[in-house]
């Protein structure tokens, strides 16, 4: 979502506006939802993170100052709660054991019924294929690759804010682990 | 730097493969609609009036040797003039209000309870259910309440 929208659908909210709220929500769920899921924490602990992040949200709304930087507040808050999650649970349970990025295929979605119909096949299976190369990568590359996939595509300031890591890093970072997942595909014949 | 719109060259295989792991993203690990629900309805907490306590101190956020293992989880908020220092173990929420006084806490969550303070400003809670938190202070005509937290 570009800043323009966000900063006019913020000044809604805050006006009373549930549709704007929504609106918001739906925008920049899947960045936070994203942030979430970099951080390895476990399907439990990630969904209460995500309800601790709009819950806060909700509550500072008409506290924040920049509402522009609204995707920024909500990855910075992810972030500082997914580590605090994990040193809880280190602390619990030394050998814990995150389920990390490991999701494909558990829970069905509309779109996957979708894809999975026959005239669909060939896709569906080259979004296995994508996905499951994505697995094989080191974290840090699955870290950043997981933030970046969020859609609308996140902005290097929202990158930053949800993974403590500077701006003019992001983009050397990311060329190279796009690189490393396109010869990864590449050994599996896939273009 | 400004980053906001990133050039996106569609001939660039970098931004393409980008998009069809969002694609992919999309179909494999979406965000949980039920999940999805639950921030929609978070908007009704924008009109609470109270004042917002702030989080000053979480143990969490110290070095491993204050924490330890086993310790208590101690949080401590200010809002108001008032002090909030929590401590929770394994579901159990022991609490102080500062300075001691009467008051009623009621606990935010997935289950909501409501307790009374002792004179001096203590509580005590069993059972807290995991998941977000937020605590709400009544005490002498005003209303403080917790940041929303995981624990």
């Amino acid at each position: 979502m570009d800043r323009d929208s966000i900063g006019k659908l913020f000044q809604a909210a805050v006006g009373g506006d549930a549709a704007a709220w929504k609106a918001l929500v739906e925008g920049l769920s899947p960045l936070v939802w994203s942030v979430v899921r970099a951080h390895g924490l476990t399907e439990a602990d990630g969904q209460e993170v995500y309800q601790t992040t709009w819950f806060r949200f909700a509550q500072h709304l008409r506290r924040i100052r920049e509402p522009e930087k609204a995707g920024s507040w909500l990855a910075s808050t992810a972030r500082h709660e997914c580590l605090k999650v994990i040193k809880a649970t280190r602390r619990l349970a030394p050998t814990d054991d995150p389920e990390v990025l490991d999701r494909a295929g558990d829970d069905r979605t509309p779109e996957q019924s979708v894809i999975d119909a026959e005239e669909a096949a060939a896709e569906a299976e080259r979004v296995r294929q994508v996905w499951s190369a994505f697995q094989e990568l080191g974290e840090n590359c699955k870290r950043l690759l997981r933030v970046l996939m969020a859609s609308p595509p996140p902005s290097y300031q929202e990158v930053s804010a949800a993974l403590g890591i500077a701006v003019g890093s992001i983009g050397p970072i990311r060329q190279r682990c796009l690189r490393r997942l396109r010869a990864h595909l590449a050994e599996q014949g896939i273009r | 730097m400004n980053d906001e719109h990133r050039a996106r060259d569609p001939v660039n295989d970098e931004d393409a493969l980008e998009d069809m792991l969002r694609h992919a993203a999309g179909i494999i690990d979406p965000v949980p609609a039920h999940l999805l629900q639950t921030a929609v309805e978070a908007y009704a907490l924008n009109t609470l009036d109270a004042e917002l306590a702030e989080l000053t101190f979480d143990s969490l956020d110290q070095s491993a040797a204050v924490r330890g293992a086993g310790q208590p989880r101690m949080l401590t908020f200010l809002g108001h003039g008032l002090t909030l220092d929590l401590e929770i173990t394994a579901g159990r929420l022991v609490g102080q209000l500062i300075p001691p006084q009467t008051a009623e806490i009621e606990i935010l969550g997935s289950r909501q309870i409501t307790i009374t303070t002792d004179t001096l400003g203590r509580f005590t809670c069993e059972h807290v259910a995991t998941g977000p938190f937020s605590l709400s202070c009544k005490a002498d005509g005003v209303v403080i309440t917790t940041e929303w937290l995981t624990v």
